[in-house]
């Protein structure tokens, strides 16, 4: 196993007396591709905020080296009516600060777009009126700008249609390997996160076990799949 | 036309564009945040500090601006503290701003003290001072506006982007609310702070459908603002009604105005 680079130790969170996590410990080991599952409710967003350090008030410790470069991409939304316009640029600009100039800034942003396989020309387009599939790449084009080591998503699947979905992740894993990121990815679409994944996370308040994909197994119909555990 | 050429006409026309120009630049940043009530709240708070200022002795704008600015630090503590929702947050300072404001002064005591003055403007009763402060005001939230319009721009989201282990929205936030302090403070000096919330609501819901970024949205938003406070305040020289009515008024014909263009347009590409 190559180094950890994000380690979870006895992590565990309570609002109002329920527990949202209990003794939750794992590693993530240096440019891999870990895939956090489990069903709504589950406390996966939970987790991610307390990794990212959104979150402060839990039991345990996190531990990321200070030399990580963490980008976050979180659950898009289709349903927000009342969203004011925005362009691809800015929505893109907004996690880019503004010490070099517009025209860098043109062409970075034009070829972040290509490199997540969205046209350069939708740059100055309405980001509202993106498909799913584009939005979340566009999210992706914005966090790799940032130059990431570790990327974290949550739900990236949420707002994508289904013939988009297997693209997507297939970017993702290119990605990862090509930049060698580390990704961290919290979804709860185990069918297609399993054959990309290089280690599955099971969380349902408490982390089930630490799985490798070959140690699913899986049956029923889609949509009705079970996970048994052989660790 | 004879009516320009008196100075309280020339200073209301330039405190009116400029109190236009906040609230149409800062408008649409309010509307995204889903803080559109911040602003009746703010001018609420205003009040106490208009009171406390009659106690004391100063002069009752000068004693809003220390108490909206701390106020609005309070708010984005309290906010930021996860324990408080914002509608509860907003009614809280309201109301507690207006009994406060009562209590000061009546025990001030001040007998030529109006709060009609504050609450709907006195744009007609501009000072020279009064409209230097506006200036150096309205100049402060340009320049801080366009320096800081993407964390301002990311902040104000909704959700608002979050950055890990960073605090960079949070304290960028806590700068909107200043500035949004700042436009409330020149605002109840000119329409009135029960009515600056119209102004910089209305002008986005005007522009919001014919613009395709946020850049653009700010733009037209700040000409429909200057469009009905110009519009308004020419009125008022002629017609006997409060120019802050009048202005609201012609801010709301102008959103009927392009309701009805869109819906012909979206009828059109149909």
């Amino acid at each position: 196993m190559n180094n950890s680079v994000i380690k979870v130790n006895n992590v565990t969170k309570a609002v109002a007396g329920r527990r949202l996590l209990d003794d939750v410990s794992f590693e993530v080991a240096e440019q891999s591709l870990v895939s956090l599952i489990g069903p709504n409710g589950a406390g996966k967003s939970t987790l991610v905020k307390i990794i990212l350090g959104l979150d402060t008030q839990f039991e345990g410790s996190i531990v990321i080296g200070s030399k990580e470069r963490v980008q976050y991409i979180p659950q898009l939304s289709m349903t927000d009516e009342h969203q004011l316009p925005m362009s691809v640029y800015e929505y893109i600009a907004i996690a880019t600060n503004r010490l070099y100039s517009k025209n860098k800034q043109n062409v970075d942003f034009k070829q972040a777009l290509i490199h997540v396989g969205v046209s350069a020309e939708k740059l100055y387009q309405s980001y509202t009126s993106l498909s799913g599939g584009e939005r979340q790449r566009v999210a992706i084009a914005r966090a790799l700008l940032g130059n990431p080591t570790i990327l974290v998503l949550d739900e990236p699947l949420a707002a994508v249609d289904y013939a988009s979905r297997s693209g997507l992740y297939e970017l993702i894993r290119h990605l990862q390997q090509d930049h060698k990121m580390t990704v961290l990815l919290v979804s709860h679409d185990i069918d297609s996160v399993l054959p990309l994944s290089d280690q599955v996370l099971c969380l349902n308040t408490s982390l089930h076990t630490d799985c490798h994909p070959s140690q699913f197994v899986t049956e029923g119909g889609a949509g009705s799949r079970t996970i048994h555990h052989h660790c | 036309m004879e009516l320009l050429t008196y100075t309280f006409v020339q200073y209301a026309f330039i405190g009116g564009v400029a109190m236009a120009v906040l609230t149409g630049m800062l408008g649409p940043f309010v509307v995204q945040s889903r803080q559109s009530i911040a602003s009746d709240m703010f001018a609420h708070v205003a009040l106490a500090g208009i009171g406390g200022a009659l106690l004391v002795g100063v002069g009752p704008w000068w004693g809003a601006l220390p108490a909206l600015i701390f106020v609005s630090t309070l708010i984005w503590w309290l906010l930021n503290s996860g324990r408080y929702s914002p509608d509860a947050l907003a009614m809280f300072f309201l109301s507690g701003g207006l009994a406060l404001a009562l209590a000061f002064v009546h025990v001030a005591q001040d007998t030529v003290f109006s709060f009609e003055n504050y609450l709907f403007g006195s744009i007609l009763t501009l000072t020279f001072i009064d409209l230097v402060a506006i200036l150096v005001s309205t100049s402060l939230v340009v320049v801080v506006v366009w320096y800081f319009w993407y964390p301002l721009l990311g902040a104000t989201q909704s959700p608002r982007y979050l950055i890990p282990f960073r605090r960079t929205p949070q304290v960028v936030q806590l700068l909107f609310f200043w500035l949004l302090a700042i436009v409330v403070w020149v605002g109840i000096k000119t329409i009135g702070g029960l009515l600056i919330g119209a102004l910089l609501v209305i002008p986005v819901l005007t522009a919001r459908s014919w613009a395709s970024s946020f850049k653009q949205l700010v733009v037209l938003s700040t000409l429909v603002s200057v469009f009905s406070v110009s519009l308004g305040l020419i009125t008022a020289l002629y017609v006997d009604l409060p120019p802050s009515s009048l202005i609201i008024g012609m801010a709301i014909g102008l959103f009927i105005l392009q309701a009805v263009a869109s819906s012909a347009r979206r009828n059109k590409r149909v």
